[in-house]
Formats: structure tokens, C-alpha cells, sequence
């Protein structure tokens, strides 16, 4: 905050944030090698600060400069809390990774409003939609309703390629590009787990869940592009159900492969011989 | 005023409540209110926070603003669960 600078509050909230994180690291080493050390329990700042507004909408703080009146105090409190009141109180990490509301194509003022309404992303714009309704989200946004539509169109749930795990398996595994109402993927008897490639597989709800014969499968990792999920120790073909965070399901049909099935191999491949039968 | 960031500031001030040694006294909880020159400076695109007691009690109209810093230490216990955060 120096001279005529403004910052934006989250700005100005992180960097006192990263400070703070700075002096409990430092005194939790500290204990390693002390009897007694101490913790910072709560923090508060009192600044005489100048609030202004950006044409974007966006609040700043000034700092009050010498000899200057009229400033308004700002107090700041910090607190340590702890990880399950974080889990709480924030959103899940893979919502964030989410396409961002530029990426489905909003403009920046239609961002703004959305954002004002807390939506950030296309996981939340989907959650928000199907609560409330896209009529409702238009209206409170100001948005043209056919641009919101257009935006959840490019940010809905999808699953482009389901695939055997771990080894990225050859093309002939993948679904084919025109499917049918229950396209085949083949695995082999051994595979453990299932990947799914797609996007927006993690809503605000939760990830997209997984049946193979309606036995839910469990979600071994969950990423805005990509969900791994466990396959039984002896799985069965069947039909595999994957109901997206926005309600939708897309059916497949999973076939395992025998476990004596070996892919052919040419007669004229090279044999092994004994060296000595060589010579 | 000293570009001192904000948590060399505290950790010192942190460091300056211990009772000296061999008195048998500890200090179990201390709350200390503190004036405070502050500034912010775009480092790489982040914003660092500076932060220090002012440099004189003299007052004058062409010294830096002082704002007020309060904080509260208590002897730290195992809970290593315990992070910082913000409450505002």
C-alpha cells in the first residue's frame, strides 16, 4: 500500500494471509528443538485505509497517505482454525479445476455478474441451473437467457473415452466415435481400474458416479477431466452406468476379456531357440 | 520506514515475550498491541506485505500513516491440525 497504490482487497487479504502462514511455520520449527515456543492465536490489524470502487466493480484499499484525513478504519481479524473447519467452509478443490467461465465462453461483464452471485465456474454455474433453474440464473444475473444457455451447452458434463487402467491401453479399446445406444469397451480380466476421460466429471455435488452391473464402483481419483475408479478383483461384463454431475447418464457396455485370451501373435515372429541351436 | 515484511516483524515480537531465563517465570498467554508502519509491495505480480513499528514517536505531518496491530500468543500445544486463516 505505498504512495498512491491501490490493491484489491483478496489481494491484500492473501499477502497478510501468506505472512501469517510464514510466522506459524517458523515457530513450529522452533518446538523441534525447544521446551516451550509459542503460537500466534489470533491477529488483528486496524488500517487507515482510503476504499475505493474500480470501474470494474472491484473494491480497493489505499493507504492513507501522511498528513491525510478522512480515512476509514478497516479491521482485519485473523485466527488460526483448523483443517476441518476449512473443509467446511470452503468448496471442494477439484470444483475449482472446472472450466472458469471464460473458458465457456462468457464475456467479461457477463463473468462479473455472475460472480457477484457467486458463481465462478462452469461446476457452479451446472449446480446453480439445476436448482434454481437457467431462467432464474438469467434473471438474477441480467444475462441473456439463450447466452446462458449456450455457456452450461459448452461446460456440460461429458465422457469422451472410458479406458482400462492403469496402462494406456491401444485405440481398439475406446468407444466407437459414432455410438450406438451401448457402446463396447473391452478390458482385459486383470485391469483394476477404470479411467474415464471427459469433462466437468466433478460437480459441485461430488464426482460422477460409476455402476458396473448396478454395483457402484469407488472413485480412486476425481479430476474436472479425468475420474479413475476401481474395477472388482474379478469383474464381470455388464452394463456400465456413468451418471454425470448434472443428472445426465451415459450407458456402455463392458466386456472382459478371458483370462486365457492372448492377443494373436504371427506365425512368422522370430522364436526363441536355445543359442547353442543357433550356432 | 524499514521494508521489514510483516512475519519477521511478528515472529520477533513473538520472540520478545519470553521471561528470561532462569527467573522460573513463564509466560503462558501475552496480548500485545502494536503501532504499525505498513506498506505493500507488487513483488513478481504478488502483492508482500511490510510491516514495522514506526521508527519514531515523534508526530508530524509528514511522517508515514500508523495503523494498530493487536496480537494474541499463547504457548502452543500439540495440535498440529491448527492453520492460519482468515476470519473476516
Amino acid at each position: 500500500m505505498s504512495g498512491a497504490g491501490s490493491f484489491l482487497v483478496e489481494d491484500f487479504i492473501n499477502s497478510i494471509t501468506v505472512q501469517l502462514d510464514k510466522v506459524q511455520d517458523a515457530l513450529r520449527l522452533k518446538s523441534v528443538n525447544r521446551p516451550l515456543t509459542y503460537a500466534l492465536r489470533d491477529f488483528s490489524l486496524d488500517l487507515q485505509v482510503f476504499v475505493e470502487l474500480d470501474p470494474q466493480g472491484n473494491v480497493r484499499f489505499r493507504n492513507s497517505a501522511a498528513n491525510e484525513t478522512g480515512a476509514s478504519t478497516v479491521r482485519l481479524g485473523f485466527t488460526t482454525i483448523t483443517k476441518p473447519m476449512i473443509d467446511e467452509n470452503t468448496i471442494s478443490m477439484a470444483v475449482t479445476r472446472s472450466p472458469s467461465l471464460d473458458e465457456i465462453g462468457l464475456a467479461p461483464e457477463e463473468r462479473r455478474r455472475l460472480e457477484q452471485i457467486g458463481v465462478h465456474n462452469a461446476a457452479q454455474l451446472q449446480n446453480l441451473s439445476s436448482t434454481t433453474g437457467t431462467g432464474t440464473v438469467a434473471r438474477l444475473a441480467d444475462l441473456r437467457i439463450d447466452r446462458l444457455r449456450q455457456a452450461l451447452d459448452l461446460g456440460r458434463p461429458t465422457v469422451k473415452q472410458v479406458t482400462p487402467g492403469p496402462t494406456q491401453p491401444p485405440p481398439s479399446f475406446s468407444p466407437p466415435l459414432n455410438p450406438s445406444p451401448s457402446p463396447i469397451i473391452r478390458i482385459p480380466f486383470d485391469a483394476p481400474h477404470l479411467n474415464l476421460h471427459g469433462s466437468g466429471l466433478v460437480g459441485v455435488g461430488g464426482p460422477a458416479t460409476v455402476r458396473l452391473n448396478r454395483q457402484p464402483l469407488s472413485v480412486l481419483q476425481a479430476d474436472d477431466d479425468r475420474l479413475i475408479v476401481n474395477l472388482p478383483e474379478t469383474p464381470r461384463s455388464g452394463a456400465l452406468e456413468v451418471t454425470l454431475p448434472d443428472g445426465n447418464q451415459v450407458s456402455y457396455h463392458l466386456e472382459v476379456e478371458p483370462q486365457n485370451h492372448r492377443p494373436p501373435v504371427s506365425i512368422d515372429a522370430d522364436r526363441w531357440e536355445p543359442a547353442e541351436g543357433r550356432m | 520506514m524499514n521494508q521489514i515484511e510483516l512475519a519477521d516483524t511478528l515472529i520477533a515480537l513473538v520472540e520478545g515475550i519470553e521471561a528470561p531465563p532462569g527467573t522460573g517465570l513463564f509466560v503462558t498467554e501475552a496480548e500485545l498491541e502494536v503501532p504499525m508502519e505498513v506498506s505493500g509491495v507488487l513483488i513478481n505480480n504478488s502483492m508482500v506485505f511490510f510491516a514495522a513499528p514506526p521508527h519514531t514517536r515523534w508526530k508530524s505531518g509528514v511522517l508515514p500513516q500508523v495503523h494498530r496491530a493487536v496480537l494474541r500468543v499463547e504457548l502452543a500445544e500439540d495440535d498440529n491440525a491448527s492453520v492460519a486463516g482468515s476470519q473476516t
